[in-house]
């Protein structure tokens, strides 16, 4: 035991103003998982993590899907709205050959259009083949011939006046422009993106409830440490700062875990999908350029834990006098 | 300083466990408040560190209503106020010197300012041997002294202090005593609530004693 005679310590020198960190020991402070005040219970368990991985992983999922479906969207509505077709059905007033020349002249004093270019017999032959077969297209078997127009897309011609002068230029002509198949394509892509945004928020909505019911089981589990805090004159933000840097370090490690499970999995799509396009999302996996975008789900997921951890400790608190 | 008008308090539906009581501290002041066990020395200390609201009266502290000063002003009144809790609350994750360091830390205050003050407190208290020691691991007598040095390092305004010398010896307790008249020599107002008639007569100071949830001022 020490000297009872010996003097108190001298109280004057332990007044300081409140010093306010810089920016930069902030930063380290929130990236850094330095030791905090309260315990980590409840905060960083191991199936706490696994689970923010997990919705980190299908948000991965989702978002992938989502850029590759857009990515489909834009280079499909690029392809076909360039060119245009003339369907020439055959008819009894006029020769397949007359028709192809009449609709040709009427398209060669169209400004607009690039080229136009009558399909062979056999080319037409060739697209017909997946669905009827290869040689059973017979000579009286009556085909249409098919005219391909590309248009120049910066000063597209008049469409609805080109189909009037084309069907006037020969009987059985008529101008399709895709429009109706693009219009079947791209409504099923829309509605293919908002399926993988909707996804996206159901896994942020499930994440914040999982966090609150971490939180809550932590700030209950710590309720003498959080009480003494308060009592000895902590702020709120204090204690909450203290609180969401064990939700941080959860989201950035379960972000990273699911984004990297998500990247594999697209890797392992394309390896295993080879080059062939299932219905609207690419077989062969993510496009290269799209990786880098999964990084935003680690980050997402950081801020989602982030903040809700910090607002259902104030909201804790603000129960307290 | 402190101020108390005809404060009453229950604990929800329950009788009062404090009746009319009245009194005034002055800043600078000592004062013991001793009584029976269940006089409602606790609940006056309760209200006094801003963990109740009293059902009725008037508490003003530091010339501040408490019943009308906002929420987000409270912590900076409580860092005013030093605390030794009767059951110690020491956090039991945390060092023996994080826990005492911990109203400067709260406070936002640099490790490298206050290392060396801690330091010498805790010598002084006599743990400057157990400074890495987790509360869970010090005797009774030590998170005392250790909840004492929490209490006061921050050298707050006034020192609020619930049976601080139960858990020590008397040569122990002489020498806390001493502390809090250190303390007190410096400006803090102290209340020490007490069982120890050997403490109150060894400072001399005077007593607020509590009967029945009433309070009668001696000395």
């Amino acid at each position: 035991m020490a000297d009872p005679h010996r003097q108190p310590p001298r109280f004057d020198a332990l007044s300081h103003a409140e010093e306010r960190p810089g920016i930069g020991a902030s930063l380290t402070a929130l990236l850094v998982e330095t030791r905090s005040i309260m315990p980590a219970a409840g905060s960083t368990g191991l199936p706490l993590l696994l689970v923010v991985a997990a919705m980190c992983f299908l948000a991965s999922l989702a978002l992938g899907a989502a850029l590759s479906v857009s990515d489909k969207t834009r280079e499909w509505s690029a392809d076909i709205s360039g060119s245009l077709t003339v369907e020439l059905r055959p008819s009894r007033d006029m020769e397949p050959e007359e028709q192809v020349d009449a609709v040709m002249t009427v398209l060669a004093d169209v400004p607009g259009i690039l080229t136009a270019t009558p399909l062979r017999t056999e080319e037409t032959i060739a697209l017909l083949e997946p669905w009827l077969g290869k040689g059973l297209v017979t000579d009286d078997l009556p085909l249409p011939r098919l005219i391909d127009i590309r248009i120049d897309r910066e000063s597209p011609p008049d469409l609805s006046a080109l189909a009037i002068d084309i069907a006037a230029a020969a009987p059985g002509a008529s101008l399709d422009t895709h429009r109706q198949w693009r219009g079947e394509l791209l409504s099923a892509a829309r509605s293919a993106s908002w399926l993988a945004y909707g996804v996206l928020a159901v896994v942020a909505g499930t994440t914040i409830a999982i966090v609150i019911f971490a939180t809550r089981a932590g700030l209950s589990a710590n309720r003498e440490v959080v009480e003494v805090l308060h009592l000895i004159g902590a702020k709120d933000g204090f204690i909450a700062s203290e609180v969401q840097r064990h939700f941080l370090h959860l989201g950035l490690r379960g972000g990273f875990i699911g984004a990297a499970a998500g990247a594999l999995a697209f890797l392992a799509l394309g390896f295993a999908g080879g080059t062939g396009d299932m219905f609207l999302v690419a077989a062969s996996g993510l496009a290269p350029e799209h990786y880098p975008a999964l990084l935003a789900v680690p980050v997402a997921a950081a801020l989602v834990t982030l903040t809700t951890a910090r607002l259902t400790v104030l909201n804790t608190l603000e129960r307290l006098l | 300083m402190i101020r108390f008008e005809n404060v009453g308090m229950r604990y929800g539906m329950g009788p009062e466990v404090l009746r009319d009581v009245s009194f005034h501290l002055a800043p600078g002041s000592f004062h013991f408040l001793t009584g029976p066990s269940g006089a409602g020395k606790t609940s006056l200390l309760k209200l006094m560190f801003l963990a109740n609201r009293p059902s009725r009266g008037l508490i003003t502290m530091f010339g501040e209503d408490v019943a009308t000063l906002p929420r987000a002003e409270l912590p900076t009144m409580r860092r005013r106020i030093g605390v030794v809790f009767q059951e110690f609350r020491m956090l039991d994750h945390l060092t023996t010197y994080e826990n005492v360091a911990l109203p400067l830390k709260i406070q936002g205050r640099r490790e490298e300012s206050y290392r060396g003050d801690v330091e010498e407190l805790l010598a002084w208290v006599g743990l400057g041997d157990r400074m890495n020691a987790r509360p869970p691991t010090l005797s009774g007598g030590e998170k005392q002294r250790a909840a004492i040095a929490r209490a006061v390092v921050a050298q707050p305004d006034l020192l609020l202090a619930d049976e601080p010398t139960g858990n020590v010896d008397p040569e122990m307790g002489q020498r806390l005593l001493r502390l809090f008249i250190e303390l007190n020599r410096l400006g803090t107002s102290v209340l020490i609530a007490t069982h120890d008639r050997a403490l109150v007569e060894a400072a001399g100071a005077p007593e607020l004693v509590l009967r029945n949830g009433g309070l009668t001022i001696r000395g």
